[in-house]
């Protein structure tokens, strides 16, 4: 298994923004669980998972997805999703992560938000 | 020249293998004869999202020494021999061709007067996991992920891991009164027997962690579904039915 994966946290106009790089798999589970908590430090209105530069996800990863998702549901804070790859678009509605999270072709129409049509 | 690459191409899926094509309701093929096959067929899966009740994630992890095991036989023998490490009372009847992406299994077990029949689909397999997804009906909405990795030169742990939400407002209760001890048990239970069948009984250690404590109560009308009423009101009409069947 590797450890390549990183996520970087920023902010955009009330928008907390997740940026992932490299392969969400169990590994990753301490550095998202971190960028989350610092995410969520400030006010933000929503959460976007910015997944353009991620390889690889496997199952663990899925699942640290949704205990995020939950977190941030908890706190009435919607999640979306973009830069997915065809692939794992189709893997969020195999698992039915799309019916929680609005899934975005990219970072622009995920932030100008209803405006833009979700890619899935 | 060089080769532009199209941006699609990049994300190229080298674990498109792995992953269980989309499902909308299951179909049950290729289990034993033997096993009581009630409320898998047509019904849909769900995610940990979907159940009614609190959120949780269980942890049951085993450590054993590299020179029994890597990652890679652990999973193995897990998925071989995935039914012998259940406790007494409960039967996994895997699909014929295996665990695999796709496949479904059948579960029956027995608690005192109880009776459950229900099943999982394999939503993902590859050498070092392999996760189940549960349908509705099911005591708890969710997946269970069974990984095997490594920890230092000489260590590879093994874990299933539950991450899921009681499917109903009677399983929730269930759950808090006796299911969740339940539960732990029976997965100490088989993570112990694959430490033992791998030639390493251990102690297994138990993480605990409530995701989320909301219940949900838009999916209050699941208990239509509930899988353990369903088998178990429903035994005296089969047997009757069995007695009066095939006999002419």
């Amino acid at each position: 298994m590797s450890a390549t994966f990183e996520a970087a946290v920023r902010r955009e106009r009330g928008v907390a923004i997740i940026d992932l790089r490299g392969e969400v798999n169990a590994l990753a589970g301490p550095r998202l669980e971190a960028a989350y908590a610092d995410a969520m430090s400030e006010a933000a209105e929503s959460l976007l998972l910015n997944f353009s530069e991620v390889d690889y996800i496997n199952s663990t990863g899925i699942a640290l997805i949704v205990g995020l998702l939950a977190k941030a549901r908890a706190t009435n804070r919607p999640v979306l999703a973009c830069g997915l790859s065809e692939h794992y678009e189709e893997i969020f509605t195999i698992t039915r992560l799309s019916d929680f999270m609005s899934i975005f072709q990219d970072e622009a129409s995920a932030r100008s938000g209803t405006t833009a049509a979700p890619a899935g | 020249m060089e080769e532009q690459q199209h941006p699609s191409e990049k994300k190229t899926p080298r674990d498109a293998a792995n992953w269980a094509g989309r499902v909308d309701k299951l179909h049950v093929s290729g289990v034993s004869p033997e096993a009581l096959n009630l409320n898998v067929e047509g019904r849909r899966v769900l995610s940990p999202l979907q159940g009614f009740g609190q959120m949780w994630q269980k942890t049951y992890r085993m450590r054993l020494p590299r020179s029994v095991a890597t990652p890679e036989t652990v999973i193995s023998t897990w998925k071989e021999r995935y039914a012998e490490f259940w406790p007494k009372g409960n039967r996994f009847y895997a699909p014929l061709t295996g665990i695999r992406p796709g496949e479904v299994g059948v579960i029956n077990a027995t608690q005192g007067p109880m009776r459950l029949s229900t099943g999982v689909l394999v939503l993902y397999s590859d050498d070092t996991s392999f996760t189940f997804m549960t349908p509705e009906g099911h005591p708890f909405a969710g997946w269970i992920t069974f990984s095997a990795h490594e920890e230092g030169e000489d260590v590879t742990v093994a874990q299933a891991q539950l991450l899921l939400r009681p499917g109903d407002p009677i399983y929730e209760l269930g759950f808090k009164m006796f299911g969740s001890r339940t539960e732990d048990k029976m997965w100490q239970h088989t993570v112990a027997s694959l430490g033992a069948a791998l030639g390493s009984p251990g102690d297994v250690e138990t993480e605990i962690v409530c995701v989320d404590r909301r219940r949900q109560w838009s999916q209050f009308g699941a208990v239509k579904h509930n899988a353990i009423f369903r088998t178990t009101l429903g035994a005296p009409m089969r047997g009757i039915r069995r007695l009066a069947g095939p006999r002419r």
